[in-house]
């Protein structure tokens, strides 16, 4: 289990205020933030840019220490225990960059490989496995820099696995990838926490991603923690609006006031479109059986309903939006 | 075993990375063998007999062989201050950070990476001064016996001098200072051309800071003097006072490196 106490990272930064003068200025980029990562659990860590995702990982990974507060990870100390610590994580950025352009994928695994201590059997078996995993095994002999991105990512993936870490922080691992391969890697994700047991933190822009693989999610501002809880119940917790669309056949405005008057706390809107009427219903609970049910009642043939759902995305918008005001 | 096997991957990773095409014989030979030409032809135009006042110093007779060992230590030296520039591409590139991602020992990285790379940028000029000696019918004068020690010194004040730079150049981000300060000035301080002996006292005092000073004249001494162990244990002395400070700042800057990264996060700014 990862555990991260009262974290907190405090750059210091130049500001150049002339050519011969510059101020130091402390920023706070996260703030006493608690998180834990169980194992076989993916963990979402979301925010806007700036938030304090990456400073984040790069705590929880051993490349920064903190500034504040301690990160224990089965019991050792990211900082006091860095070198063991960093046999049991590895991370995986998005993107093209951190890998040897003009070695092969095999060969950018064998060096990764050998830094991790590995050789001889055990490390050309480990290489043949991941190349296989990820999907590489005849490009293995193909130098990096002609592979395409998603390539590229998935050697990422491997790169990052080849020490077989307890632990894994992906930083945005499908950024720009096509929807296929993202898929592919969304799936490689979970069989990777469900199937082989590992931790994984996992910072993303794509909100459905996070929605679709995340157990649970850190939601962080500022380098504060402002929620965390399940997607669904952060969802529900934060947005409150169902959104509902039916198209009908013509509707009287007797017809109108009665639905108006059934859906009690309900805003509609009615609109008319040559002999069908529309309405647009955003209520506070699904109304979807509710305003079956008045349709009945009124004899008004449904020709088309569309329920929107909240989504987590839709909870990140609505908080984006409470910050902003 | 483990130190052989990071020095086999930075061997490799270097191959891989500057041997793409075959411009890098260029470097490896041609510009090497240049320098040697043109510092050689420099020298003609003026009085070389026993008159000269360059013959305080040297055997003016051996003026080839001068340049020819000269150049062989300074390609040693130089190419590994090539080197440690790549470390700007392996922070641009982000690989340098996921190398501190690894639990790997950071010295033997730093040191490993310098001795993969000697390797495959001194074989060439090595192979030309034997070619040179040969053709000019040099050969003769060089005391063969004192060749395997003079290179294996050559090479182990070279890597650490490598490891020492691949150390500095993890504070920087920019490495043209360093080309500044090593290229022309370590090439003619150093001895490379012209006898330490033959400089004015600051110029002298200059020629101490560079590793390559201490190194050329016991290697100059092994193979073209012909002189023993004990002649020139006095040097030895100094030449391994000298190694062993490049050492142990190599470690403490290594350190300091390394929690500073930890501290401001720089390794990724390029």
């Amino acid at each position: 289990m990862i555990e991260a106490k009262n974290l907190g990272k405090v750059y210091t930064v130049k500001k150049k205020i002339n050519f011969f003068r510059s101020e130091k200025e402390k920023v706070n980029a996260v703030k006493g933030l608690n998180l834990t990562i169980g194992e076989g659990e993916i963990v979402g860590l979301l925010g806007l840019n700036g938030a304090g995702k990456t400073t984040t990982i790069k705590m929880l990974s051993t490349l920064l220490n903190p500034s504040a507060g301690k990160i224990t990870i089965d019991g050792l100390d990211a900082v006091k225990d860095a070198i063991k610590v960093k046999s049991m994580v590895n991370m995986i950025a998005g993107g093209e960059r951190m890998l040897y352009w003009r070695l092969t994928g095999a060969q950018n695994l064998r060096y990764f490989g050998k830094l991790y201590g590995l050789s001889g059997g055990v490390l050309e078996d480990q290489i043949q496995n991941l190349l296989e995993e990820v999907g590489l095994t005849e490009a293995s002999n193909t130098p990096v820099e002609l592979y395409s991105k998603g390539m590229k990512q998935r050697l990422h993936i491997a790169r990052g696995l080849i020490n077989n870490p307890k632990y894994l922080f992906l930083d945005e691992p499908t950024l720009g990838l096509d929807a296929p391969v993202a898929k592919q890697l969304r799936e490689m994700v979970k069989s990777l926490a469900k199937n082989q047991g590992k931790g994984i933190l996992l910072t993303s822009h794509y909100l459905k991603e996070v929605e679709e693989l995340c157990d649970r999610v850190y939601i962080i501002e500022k380098g504060s923690l402002i929620l965390h809880d399940t997607p669904e119940n952060i969802t529900a917790s934060v947005v409150k609006n169902y959104h509902v669309k039916i198209e009908s056949s013509a509707l009287s405005t007797s017809q109108q006031n009665r639905i108006k008057q059934s859906l009690t706390g309900c805003s509609i809107e009615f609109s008319e479109q040559g002999d069908s009427s529309e309405m647009q219903i955003i209520a506070p609970f699904d109304p979807t059986a509710l305003i079956i049910s008045v349709c009945i009642k009124e004899s008004v043939a449904i020709q088309k309903l569309e329920l929107k759902r909240p989504r987590l995305e839709d909870a990140i918008l609505t908080l984006a939006k409470e910050k902003l005001a | 075993m483990k130190l052989l096997s990071i020095l086999v991957a930075e061997t490799i990773k270097s191959h891989q990375h500057n041997f793409h095409n075959k411009l890098i014989y260029f470097s490896l030979l041609i510009w090497p063998a240049l320098l040697f030409v043109t510092s050689y032809y420099s020298f003609k135009p003026f009085n070389l007999s026993d008159s000269s006042p360059l013959s305080a110093y040297m055997d003016v007779d051996q003026i080839t062989m001068f340049l020819l060992t000269g150049y062989l230590g300074y390609i040693f030296f130089w190419s590994l201050v090539q080197s440690a520039w790549g470390m700007s591409y392996e922070r641009q590139a982000g690989t340098l950070e996921l190398i501190f991602l690894t639990p790997v020992s950071r010295i033997v990285v730093m040191f490993s990476r310098a001795a993969g790379n000697l390797l495959e940028a001194v074989w060439l000029f090595t192979g030309f001064t034997l070619f040179v000696l040969v053709v000019t019918g040099n050969a003769g004068d060089i005391h063969w016996w004192n060749v395997p020690l003079g290179l294996g010194l050559l090479s182990v004040s070279a890597i650490v001098w490598g490891g020492f730079l691949n150390i500095v150049f993890l504070f920087s981000r920019d490495a043209g200072i360093l080309f500044t300060i090593f290229e022309e000035p370590m090439q003619f301080f150093s001895g490379v051309r012209i006898p330490v002996l033959a400089f004015p006292l600051w110029g002298k005092m200059i020629a101490l800071i560079f590793p390559l000073t201490y190194v050329l004249e016991i290697f100059r001494d092994l193979v073209l003097n012909g002189k023993g162990l004990v002649e020139l244990a006095e040097q030895f002395i100094v030449l391994f006072g000298v190694l062993a400070f490049l050492a142990i700042v190599s470690a403490f800057l290594l350190k300091k490196a390394e929690t500073h990264a930890k501290e401001t996060g720089n390794m990724v700014l390029f």
